[in-house]
């Protein structure tokens, strides 16, 4: 996702006129191509592992045609009431838009929120983690020993331990039927390597249900490419900012709402944690953002 | 104590010939089965000490792990396409191997602990 961003920069501070052909791609596009990063609202929703995020002929016309770099501005609210594809492709190359106060995320709906988001950066998925109830007790030997992949180790933890490759996840199998499932880096993974585990440890014998699934943190982390104040966003952000440089490099940032945690490095990397759905991070992330360009580094 | 020693060892090739020789020799009467089990508890245990105390030789191996699994303190690889590499620099390539990593000598006392 992040290596499309650069390539977009370019074209789009020079070929700034000549945003007609794609204006006319764009709704087309939009649809097949699930993986898009920025110009489809409902990217996060077709949670399909988008490996195909480097398809941008026509790239969306955000951001860089009219944003400044340095501005703290969001981009301008579509209208509320029009696809977000649509609006993004009509706005884009004509209008110029008022730049707008940060703090006024009223009109935008969540998904609105994520498509403008700031200087084309999005946070990117690390890792998921959920619970899942297979409702059966189970001999953790058995599936040790007939299960591949598996490790299991009484003495030092009372679960077995199983990987697959695809999606490339790891569980935690505990007697009670209860499992954890954690590496994920999309929801629909996560769901999918729950149902394959799922599935190892019927094959085995137990009568495992599928129920219960829960996603219980969502990881993310992107790359804001400016170094920040840490100290500076530590003192006037100190009811949420814990930042002891002896302990730990990080600021670490604790948001309210969203319930999100941020670890905030001088080097303008983040990373959230915390939340329970992928919207929430964006949010979070939206919300920093402007923080952060306070407290750039001069 | 003997109970403490793995007996898969019986299934190498110098095991195979020891249980061969003792079948031959309890067929005829020479001994009888259980002199015959004690010798083999005796190979476990000797051959499982002196991999240890005097087996020096070392190889290196490279390729894909395709399946592994750990219980009862005993690890088991599958591993596709190795190559092996040994102290004579000689090169040995296998399809697939199976290894099996088993706590010896003072490790399994370690573990008891």
């Amino acid at each position: 996702m992040s290596f499309a961003l650069p390539a977009r920069q370019i074209t789009f501070g020079r070929n700034n006129q000549q945003q007609q052909p794609y204006q006319f791609q764009q709704p087309q596009q939009i649809p097949s191509s699930g993986g898009l990063a920025l110009p489809s609202g409902g990217t996060y929703q077709n949670t399909q592992p988008s490996t195909n995020s480097l398809t941008l002929p026509g790239p969306s016309p955000l951001s860089n045609s009219y944003t400044q770099p340095q501005t703290l501005s969001k981009l301008p609210s579509p209208p509320a009431t029009v696809p977000a594809a649509a609006s993004n492709a009509v706005a884009g190359p004509s209008t110029p838009p008022a730049s707008q106060v940060p703090a006024t995320p009223a009109a935008l709906t969540l998904e609105q929120q994520h498509i403008t988001a700031v200087e084309g950066i999005v946070p990117t998925l690390q890792n998921i983690v959920a619970t899942v109830n297979l409702d059966c007790r189970l001999d953790l030997k058995t599936i040790a020993l007939h299960a591949r992949n598996a490790e299991y180790n009484p003495k030092r933890f009372a679960a077995v331990i199983m990987r697959i490759r695809d999606p490339k996840t790891t569980a935690l199998i505990f007697a009670s039927g209860k499992m954890v499932v954690t590496g994920a880096k999309s929801e629909d993974d996560s769901r999918l390597a729950s149902r394959k585990y799922a599935r190892i440890v019927q094959k085995l014998g137990f009568d495992a249900k599928f129920s219960e699934f829960k996603i219980q943190n969502i990881v993310g982390s992107c790359d804001v490419k400016f170094p920040i104040r840490l100290e500076g966003l530590a003192y006037s952000h100190g009811q949420f900012s814990s930042y002891e440089p002896e302990l730990f490099p990080g600021l670490i940032y604790r948001m309210i709402k969203p319930k999100v945690v941020l670890l905030i490095f001088v080097s303008g990397k983040i990373v959230l944690t915390g939340a329970k759905v992928r919207e929430e991070i964006y949010t979070a992330f939206n919300t920093i953002y402007t923080v952060l360009c306070e407290f750039r580094k001069p | 104590m003997a109970s403490a020693y793995y007996e898969f060892y019986r299934g190498s090739s110098i095991g195979m010939a020891l249980t061969d020789s003792l079948d031959e020799l309890i067929t005829s009467g020479a001994i009888t089965p259980q002199l015959a089990m004690k010798v083999l508890q005796q190979f476990d245990k000797s051959l499982a000490d002196t991999m240890v105390k005097q087996v020096k030789t070392k190889t290196t191996l490279k390729g894909h792990l395709r399946t592994y699994r750990l219980c009862d303190d005993v690890w088991t690889f599958i591993i596709k396409n190795p190559t092996f590499k040994m102290e004579s620099n000689d090169m040995v390539n296998a399809s697939r191997i199976k290894i099996i990593a088993c706590k010896n000598g003072d490790a399994i006392e370690a573990g008891k602990k």
